[in-house]
Formats: structure tokens, C-alpha cells, sequence
């Protein structure tokens, strides 16, 4: 059971991990792809990072247990730091006087 | 003089090059290296020196002679890019101080400056405000980047990590407080001063370890013979000496990364700076 719910978990960060590439490249500017960016080192992060925990703990004994806590570690680090840089990066674009993109009529 | 310099150099490196050919090919198992060296490591590391990790062994304790200079070099590109770099700069022209109450920012010509104010701050001529969020995320982190640099030197006798690592991580914990705050307040925890003699002690914790061998036993760095002082045997003693010397490896690394970092960044006036 617990496996099958690893593999959803897992699953979703990859489609997470797509979306984010595909904007990366698609997006029209700086911001939008910095954006895409984020959505790739959280939500895919997280996601896929929760099922590795889940998969790791299904044969459950100290080792394992520690490997989880790591990756859980990971995570909260992860989720700390990231939306942080990618604020830090989004304010040096705004003083640096970087537009944001919009639309032509 | 340029010119002496030029011709030396692509002398030595001609010299080099040329002599390389005569090296056994990368990865060749018939190498002396790979049929002699390799299997006597991988064999006896853990009944000579009770160190699982093999890398750490041969790096600390069988060619610890090799890392001693290695962590001279680093000692020797700490004081080149500080006497590259460092312009000492008694007179000051130029500072400016924000007046916290009404938040007018003054300029101040010469050295009549307000010392020792409680309302006036010293901004740097490029300042911007403080971004909070970068502020308060750095300082919660620090102490999780230091605490796990104390973690990769203790533990480099298990896992992947040692006194190179565990020191950058240090160094690199406080130059995220640099940036995130600013060159100021980062030199008034941890100075110039301190730096140069963090990274001097670093280098004499290693060579004064070896040297402590030989006047205890017989030779430089062979840290068996340290077994009476730490009162254990002469096995454990080898694991023990390599800790000691991964300390002071951890030392000079940082304290060689946090000079750098001061002088790259203040353009070697350490008046301000990121």
C-alpha cells in the first residue's frame, strides 16, 4: 500500500519537475522562467523527495528510519532556502531596472 | 624582468609537458600505482589505522606529508592575495551615516565623522536597504551550515568529508552572513587579525602534531607514537592523530576563505564592501 502511495507521490513531483522545464524554456522573460524555476525546487522537490521517504521507510528498521529523517531534512532546507534565492535573485533584477515583460497589442 | 619571468615559465611548463608523456596512461591497471599501492591500501587501512574511510586515511595518514603542504599552499594564497590586494587606508575622505530618527542620510568629508553615536549609522556609499526576508533566512540558517561543518570534520573518519570540506563550509557560513548584513559587521565578529592568525594556528596544529611525533618518538607524523599521550593504543592513535590534523586543516581552510573573501570584496580596503 505504502509503496503505491510512494509512487503517486514520486509521479507528481516528475510532472512538477516537467511543467517547470517546459517553462524554463518557454516563458517570454526573466520572471515568469525564474517563476517556473521555483515551482521546479519546491513543489516538484517536495513531492518526489516525500515518496523517496515513504520508500525508503516501507521496510522500516533504524537505518532506513535515519535515511528518511535526512531526506526530510533536506526538504526543510530546501524549502527555506530556495524561495530565498529565488527572491534574492527577482529583487537584484527589479534594481538593476530589468521590465517586466508584457504583452504587445 | 618580464621577460626572464615569461621564458621561466614556459621553460618549466615545456618541461612539464614534455615529461608527461612518460606518465602510465590514466586508469592503466598496470600502473605501480594500481598493483602495488592500491590493494595495500584498500587491504590494510582498517588494522593500521581503525579509519573506514579509506580516502581519509591515505589523504591524513599515509601521505599526511603530501597534505601538510597542501594546507601550506593554502596558507601561502591567503597572504599572496593579502599583499595583492590589501591597501591599508589610514585617512578616510568620504562616509556616510544615516540618521535613524528621521532617516536623513548625511554625508561626512575628512574625519569629522560622528564616533560612538547612539542615532547616527554608517551606511555604505552603495547601500540599499536591508531585505528582511534574505536577513532573517541567512541568520536562521547559519547556525545549521556551522553545525554541520562541525559534523563533516568529526565525521570524516565514516563518510565522505574531512578538514578541507568541513573548513569551506565554515568559511562559507560566514561570508553568507557578510552578504546577507554586510562587510562591517561580519569583520567586527571575525577581523583580519583573527583570520591571519586562525590560519597560521591551523598550519601549526599540523606541522606541531608531526613535529610532536618526532620528539616524542622516532618520525615525523607517524602518529602511533602519540599513543601514551592520548592513552590509547597504538592503532586507535593513528585514528586520533588524523582527527587532530583535520582540525587544523579545518582552521587554515577557513580562516584562508574568510581573508580572501575580505579583501576580494572591499577591493582590499576593508572600509566597506558586500
Amino acid at each position: 500500500m505504502i509503496i503505491y502511495i510512494a509512487g503517486v507521490l514520486i509521479i507528481a513531483g516528475l510532472f512538477f519537475f516537467l511543467v517547470g522545464s517546459i517553462g524554463m524554456i518557454r516563458l517570454p522573460d526573466f520572471y515568469s522562467r525564474l517563476h517556473s524555476a521555483g515551482i521546479i525546487d519546491t513543489m516538484g522537490l517536495l513531492l518526489s523527495m516525500s515518496g523517496l521517504a515513504l520508500l525508503i521507510l516501507n521496510e522500516f528498521n533504524l537505518g532506513n528510519f535515519l535515511s528518511a529523517i535526512k531526506i526530510i531534512l533536506i526538504i526543510v532546507f530546501i524549502f527555506l532556502t530556495s524561495p530565498t534565492a529565488t527572491h534574492a535573485i527577482v529583487d537584484a533584477g527589479i534594481r538593476a531596472g530589468l521590465k517586466p515583460w508584457e504583452k504587445k497589442q | 624582468m618580464k621577460i626572464l619571468g615569461t621564458i621561466t615559465i614556459l621553460l618549466c611548463g615545456g618541461l612539464l609537458i614534455f615529461f608527461t608523456s612518460d606518465f602510465p596512461d590514466f586508469g592503466d591497471p598496470k600502473s605501480p600505482a594500481s598493483i602495488h599501492l592500491s590493494p595495500y591500501f584498500i587491504e590494510h587501512t582498517l588494522e593500521d589505522t581503525a579509519v573506514p574511510n579509506i580516502v581519509t586515511s591515505v589523504l591524513a595518514d599515509y601521505r599526511s606529508y603530501d597534505t601538510m603542504f597542501e594546507t601550506t599552499v593554502i596558507l601561502t594564497a591567503g597572504l599572496a592575495c593579502f599583499l595583492l590586494l590589501r591597501i591599508p587606508t589610514k585617512e578616510v575622505t568620504r562616509r556616510y551615516y544615516l540618521h535613524e530618527p528621521t532617516g536623513v542620510t548625511l554625508r561626512f568629508d575628512g574625519d569629522r565623522y560622528p564616533k560612538g553615536s547612539n542615532v547616527f549609522k554608517r551606511i555604505d556609499s552603495n547601500w540599499v536597504p536591508y531585505d528582511i526576508i534574505i536577513n532573517f533566512t541567512c541568520r536562521l540558517l547559519i547556525h545549521f551550515i556551522q553545525i554541520f561543518a562541525l559534523y563533516v570534520v568529526a565525521h570524516g573518519h565514516y563518510s565522505p568529508g574531512g578538514g578541507f570540506q568541513g573548513g569551506v563550509v565554515i568559511g562559507a557560513s560566514i561570508i553568507l552572513f557578510a552578504i546577507s548584513s554586510n562587510l562591517r559587521a561580519s569583520i567586527k565578529r571575525l577581523g583580519e587579525k583573527a583570520a591571519a592568525i586562525f590560519t597560521a594556528t591551523g598550519v601549526f596544529i599540523y606541522a606541531g602534531t608531526g613535529a610532536l611525533c618526532m620528539v616524542i618518538g622516532e618520525h615525523f607524523l607517524n602518529y602511533s607514537f602519540l599513543a601514551p599521550l592520548l592513552g590509547t593504543d597504538r592503532i586507535m592513535a593513528r585514528s586520533h592523530g588524523i582527527f587532530i590534523v583535520e582540525i587544523g586543516v579545518a582552521v587554515a581552510v577557513m580562516a584562508v576563505m574568510i581573508w580572501i573573501y575580505y579583501n576580494l570584496s572591499s577591493a582590499g580596503k576593508q572600509d566597506e564592501g558586500l
